[in-house]
């Protein structure tokens, strides 16, 4: 029996190789994914590591607070570290604080992009054992206006010991002279972070922090434990303010941050390759039905000479095992190779990755190998159950017949698990079921889609095919015939595209409906001429602009008003949330939030303005007083305003103003600021005057109302890219599916189609019949996809409105253009398909026996 | 279509055929020369093996000679390109084979009107309607191949070759398939075609009865004509095939 079943794989090289090409893909891209942040996780455990080494406790300040911008932790007092000093067992303390800080370099430029990469980051200079950072030129600040470097900075800035620099933070720009420049352990740069090193009264001064820290570092002396050390401190300083954690601790709370963000990157990336593994089970059990079908008469006669059904079973499922392990391996090789792409593929996105050793773990082989195997038996259980069925008088028949099932069964079994899909997908949007629901509704609308497919197949691609008749007279005939005369085999080949599609459309009507209320939004709000923004984009607290650029384009004559706008994050009655802050004289001139009640102009800094919207939800009233933590510490605002453009609009439900803010946060750094000119000014002169105060911000970037809109909606398009570029490896092995099926489908209708060449049916028309077939599949995948696309992006927009998604918007265009694409690339797909097709040699196709 | 050189719907002239080389080499063809009258129904006999399929296909031009020279009317087969032959089958000669007839997508009429179909042309109404008839398939037209008899397939079969008017129809073992009754109705349309169409027909089969049907029978063994039959009967044919051993 094993002698069969290798026969049958050696007999069928192409259509399994074929069919490997699926599984490869896949355990490729997610063998790739799983070495990509392993290898992360490694390079950044270790930077991690270093840089608390030689770190026994750390002390810090007992108040955090959660946010919607994450946890947020109070600083400590610098005279804290004076008393650590002098516990007994403390050999060395330093005070540390991390801050935004951006280079000039000597090109004008801003070095490094913390809005699109790796933060820029402003550190104290600490000369002592506790640093990471050694000296490798000149030497540590001992003036004010002294700053280190790191090494990767002064290559890319050309900046060498010695010059003069201007440092971008949230003071004004400020010169400073490089008195030296220093490696991190014994790499350029801090995991491509760029550092700025200053002495403890600068840092506390640039990041608004005077006389505060945001901890300090401890070493023990020798023969000290790091817990003897911890409690220790703890009992020294007896401050219940403070806390104090071990080395230990605090390397593995790092890691365990750092680990939760390259989770999701990994699930995100995971989910692509599941994706990709779904798309090509299809053609697995594809491929392993016709082949079932086509070999019936081997099979009959197996059976009829004593081969059991179990026996028949074993050996497709065999076959099945024997091309999921060569495939797996191939693509776990094929990963490894991919991990170097993926990272290339981030670095042009902006996220750039320090290098490291690759890592491949036991998990990765076990995991890749034991999916893509698994993948590709599961696939092939219904086909050898199939087999199994065929009964020994088939070995005899002529010709097998497709048997028409009938399709109730499976009507009802696809409706079912169709609107399970959808309640599990609506209870994930709506309800809290989350995103597992939601994704694993999307999978049983797939699911339950693929199982009604066959019973559609035929009247929806007779009816795509219904002008090719007539356009293509006999040739189209033929080919809507043939795409129509299998439905199931039509219907499992459409099904795989029908997932990519679905997926591709999505995004893409969930794109656009995201730019649509970002510019409606901006369009809604935007009152003045000019917003004054930082080149990329991220999240708020890593860049931004000093209030000094606000003042200092409010005094440029010809403008009546510039205002900057601050986003931050704070616990409000008990809920992580974020708050806009402005100054309340020019906001109402420079934006439109639809004020309502109360005065928004006159916003005092024990007040706060709410959304109508937030008010209504929570039953506030005017006046009321709201409990609010901030990192800084807790405190009472009183509602004084409402207004009506709140976080469904795009903008946010709870605004202070500037002086507020100045009170319980210690950064100070404007996200945007808004400028509007004087109704009569000349707006080309006062341009001018604005971008010659930008020349020292070299961070900023003049935008109008329409440059605005364009650059927030071109952020939205980078990921989308991104996000088509990961979803066209599942497109590619759908296509290669259809290519598969059509292959499969020529050997099976060899004599038919040297009838048609002996009877006078021309090469050309023989591969146009072939093409149009693949046009016809691959429209009917891409039409029932767009349907999905339509259904999942309508709903998710919707629960997704009191995010800020206010618009739903499906954009013809694009979609048009999906189709057509579809369209074309099944004509691709059946290049090689219809090549073979016009070389059967009509006297082999047509003799018999 | 009438020449003033020929009367000869097709011939052969010293056509070889000859597969593999050295020790393996077979001659499935060897210098044969025959000729082939318009109008006439002429039946190929001979021993598996003696070439008779060959010398169909190469006359048929589904298939090229070695050696020498076949003619469809006063066109030579063999200066021919694949796609000319294409066309040539599509446009001067019609076919019937032993299986595999008709393509299981298309119902009765299409697969009729399939050569036509082809070329762009539209079927002569009177014509179809002729050849429907004489078929007897009026109220079958419209089903598809699965559902009509072994019988009735081949006879759309040949009312296929006969739609286009061909020159010549090529007939491959068209009853090969089919029960005595069945392979009656289908030779009795082909002889009807003969005598009231003046189509030419060349057949090829084992069958002495079958034979019978034609005008003239070529006797072929070891890939070279050893004898013919001018109006044949089943038991003349039956019994030149006993000595030739087939």
């Amino acid at each position: 029996m094993w002698k069969v079943t290798l026969k049958g794989l050696l007999g069928h090289k192409i259509r399994f190789a074929l069919t490997a090409i699926a599984v490869t893909l896949g355990v490729a891209f997610m063998a790739g994914t799983l070495v990509l942040t392993d290898t992360i996780k490694v390079i950044f455990d270790d930077l991690v590591t270093s840089v608390t080494k030689g770190t026994d406790a750390y002390v810090r300040s007992r108040d955090v607070i959660d946010t919607a911008f994450g946890e947020q932790r109070d600083r400590v007092d610098a005279a804290v570290l004076g008393r650590v000093r002098e516990i007994d067992g403390v050999r060395e303390a330093d005070g540390v604080l991390q801050f935004y800080a951006q280079v000039v370099g000597s090109d004008g430029r801003t070095i490094g992009n913390p809005m699109g990469g790796a933060p820029t980051l402003g550190l104290i200079w600490n000369p002592g054992s506790l640093t990471a950072w050694r000296l490798v030129e000149g030497r540590g600040p001992t003036e004010n206006d002294e700053v280190v470097i790191d090494r990767a900075s002064a290559t890319t800035g050309r900046v060498a010991v010695g010059d003069t620099v201007s440092i971008l933070s949230q003071q004004a720009p400020a010169k400073f002279r490089v008195s030296g420049i220093a490696t991190f352990g014994n790499a350029d740069s801090a995991a491509g972070a760029t550092a700025a090193l200053f002495t403890t009264p600068t840092a506390q001064f640039l990041s608004g922090a005077v006389g505060r820290y945001d901890g300090i570092q401890v070493a023990g002396e020798e023969g000290i434990s790091q817990r003897e050390l911890v409690a220790r401190i703890t009992a020294g300083l007896a401050d219940p303010a403070v806390q104090v954690i071990t080395g230990e601790r605090l390397t593995k709370e790092n890691q365990d941050a750092f680990a939760q963000q390259l989770q999701f990157f990994n699930v995100a990336l995971l989910a692509f390759a599941l994706i990709a593994l779904f798309v090509g089970s299809f053609i697995i059990f594809n491929t392993f039905s016709i082949i079932v079908a086509q070999r019936t008469r081997e099979i009959g006669l197996l059976r009829a000479m004593g081969a059991s059904r179990r026996q028949i079973t074993l050996s497709v499922l065999a076959e099945a095992v024997a091309v999921g392990l060569l495939a797996s391996l191939a693509g776990l090789l094929a990963g490894i190779g991919l991990a170097v792409g993926l990272k290339a593929l981030l670095g042009a996105v902006g996220i750039d990755i320090p290098n490291g050793a690759t890592q491949i773990l036991p998990r990765t082989v076990i995991v890749g190998l034991g999916l893509g195997t698994g993948i590709t038996v599961v696939s092939a259980l219904l086909p050898a159950r199939r087999a199994a069925k065929i009964a020994p008088i088939e070995a005899l028949r002529a010709s097998t017949t497709s048997t028409t099932k009938r399709l109730v069964v499976r009507s009802i079994m696809g409706v079912l698990v169709t609107g399970a899909g959808v309640l599990a997908l609506l209870f994930g949007l709506f309800g809290s079921g989350g995103v597992e629901a939601v994704g694993f509704g999307a999978f049983l609308i797939f699911l339950g889609v693929a199982v009604l497919l066959p019973v559609i197949a035929r009247p929806v691609s007779r009816f795509i095919a219904w002008p090719l008749p007539r356009l293509r007279g006999t040739v189209g005939t033929l080919a809507r015939e043939n795409a129509a005369r299998n439905p199931r085999r039509t219907a499992s080949t459409a099904a795989a595209l029908m997932i990519g599609v679905a997926l591709v459309g999505f995004i893409t009507i969930f794109a656009s409906s995201i730019k649509a209320s970002f510019a409606s939004s901006i369009d809604q709000a935007f009152r003045s001429d000019y917003v004054i923004r930082t080149k990329g984009q991220g999240p708020p607290g890593l860049g931004g602009f000093s209030p000094a650029l606000a003042r200092q384009v409010a005094e440029v004559p010809g403008v009546e008003a510039a205002g900057g706008i601050r986003f931050a994050g704070a616990d409000i009655e008990g809920r992580a949330t974020f708050l806009g802050a402005a100054d309340p004289a020019t906001a109402t001139t420079l934006f439109d939030i639809e004020p309502r009640r109360g005065d928004l102009s006159r916003l005092g800094p024990a007040q706060i303005a709410v959304s109508t919207e937030k008010m209504r939800d929570e039953g506030w009233r005017l006046g009321q007083s709201l409990a609010i933590r901030f990192p800084k510490g807790p405190a009472n605002l009183t509602i004084a305003a409402t207004y009506g453009a709140g976080q469904r609009a795009g903008l946010f439900d709870f605004l202070i103003s500037t002086e507020a803010y100045d009170i319980h946060y210690t950064e100070r750094l404007d996200s945007q600021v808004f400028v509007k000119l004087e109704p009569d000014a000349d707006r080309s002169v006062v341009t001018v005057r604005i971008q010659r105060v930008l020349r020292d911000y070299p961070n900023a970037e003049l935008q109008d109302q329409e440059e605005f809109k364009a650059s927030q909606t071109a952020q939205v398009d980078q990921v989308l890219n991104l996000i088509y570029a990961l979803l066209a490896l599942a497109v590619i092995i759908a296509l290669i599916g259809i290519a598969n099926t059509l292959g499969l489908s020529i050997i099976e209708r060899t004599s038919e189609l040297g009838l048609l060449r002996a009877v006078g049916m021309t090469k050309r028309q023989l591969r146009s019949v072939i093409r149009w077939e693949a046009v016809i599949i691959a429209l009917l995948g891409t039409l029932l996809g767009m349907v999905i696309a339509g259904f999942l992006g309508w709903s998710l927009v919707h629960s997704l409105a009191d995010q800020g998604l206010s618009t739903f918007r499906a954009p013809a265009r694009e979609l048009v253009v999906i189709m057509v694409f579809a369209a074309f690339a099944g004509v691709i797909a059946a290049i090689l398909p219809a090549r073979r097709a016009a070389k059967i040699d009509i006297l082999d196709a047509i003799s018999y026996e | 279509m009438t020449t003033l050189t020929t009367t000869a719907a097709a011939r052969a002239v010293a056509a070889s055929k000859i597969y593999g080389s050295g020790d393996a080499e077979v001659r499935a063809l060897d210098a044969i020369d025959v000729e082939f009258a318009a109008g006439a129904f002429t039946a190929i006999m001979g021993p598996s093996g003696s070439g008779k399929s060959t010398l169909l296909h190469v006359l048929a031009g589904l298939d090229t000679v070695t050696s020498g020279q076949v003619f469809i009317g006063d066109v030579d087969l063999s200066t021919l390109n694949e796609k000319q032959l294409t066309l040539v089958r599509r446009e001067r000669l019609g076919f019937v084979f032993q299986a595999f007839n008709l393509v299981p997508t298309l119902d009765a009429l299409e697969n009729m009107t399939l050569p036509l179909a082809l070329a762009g042309v539209k079927p002569d109404p009177e014509w179809l309607d002729t050849v429907v008839r004489t078929v007897g398939l009026a109220d079958r037209l419209r089903n598809r191949p699965n559902q009509l008899s072994g019988g009735q397939q081949q006879r759309v079969a040949v009312a296929r070759a006969l739609l286009a008017r061909p020159e010549i129809v090529f007939a491959d073992e068209p009853t090969g398939n089919l029960d005595s009754r069945s392979g009656t109705e289908v030779l009795s349309f082909m002889r009807r075609a003969v005598d009231d169409h003046g189509q030419t027909i060349i057949m090829v089969t084992h069958d002495a009865s079958a034979a019978a049907y034609a005008d003239r029978v070529v006797f072929l063994a070891d890939g070279r004509i050893i004898d013919e039959l001018i109006d044949p009967t089943a038991a003349a044919v039956f019994d030149r095939m006993k000595t030739l051993g087939g």
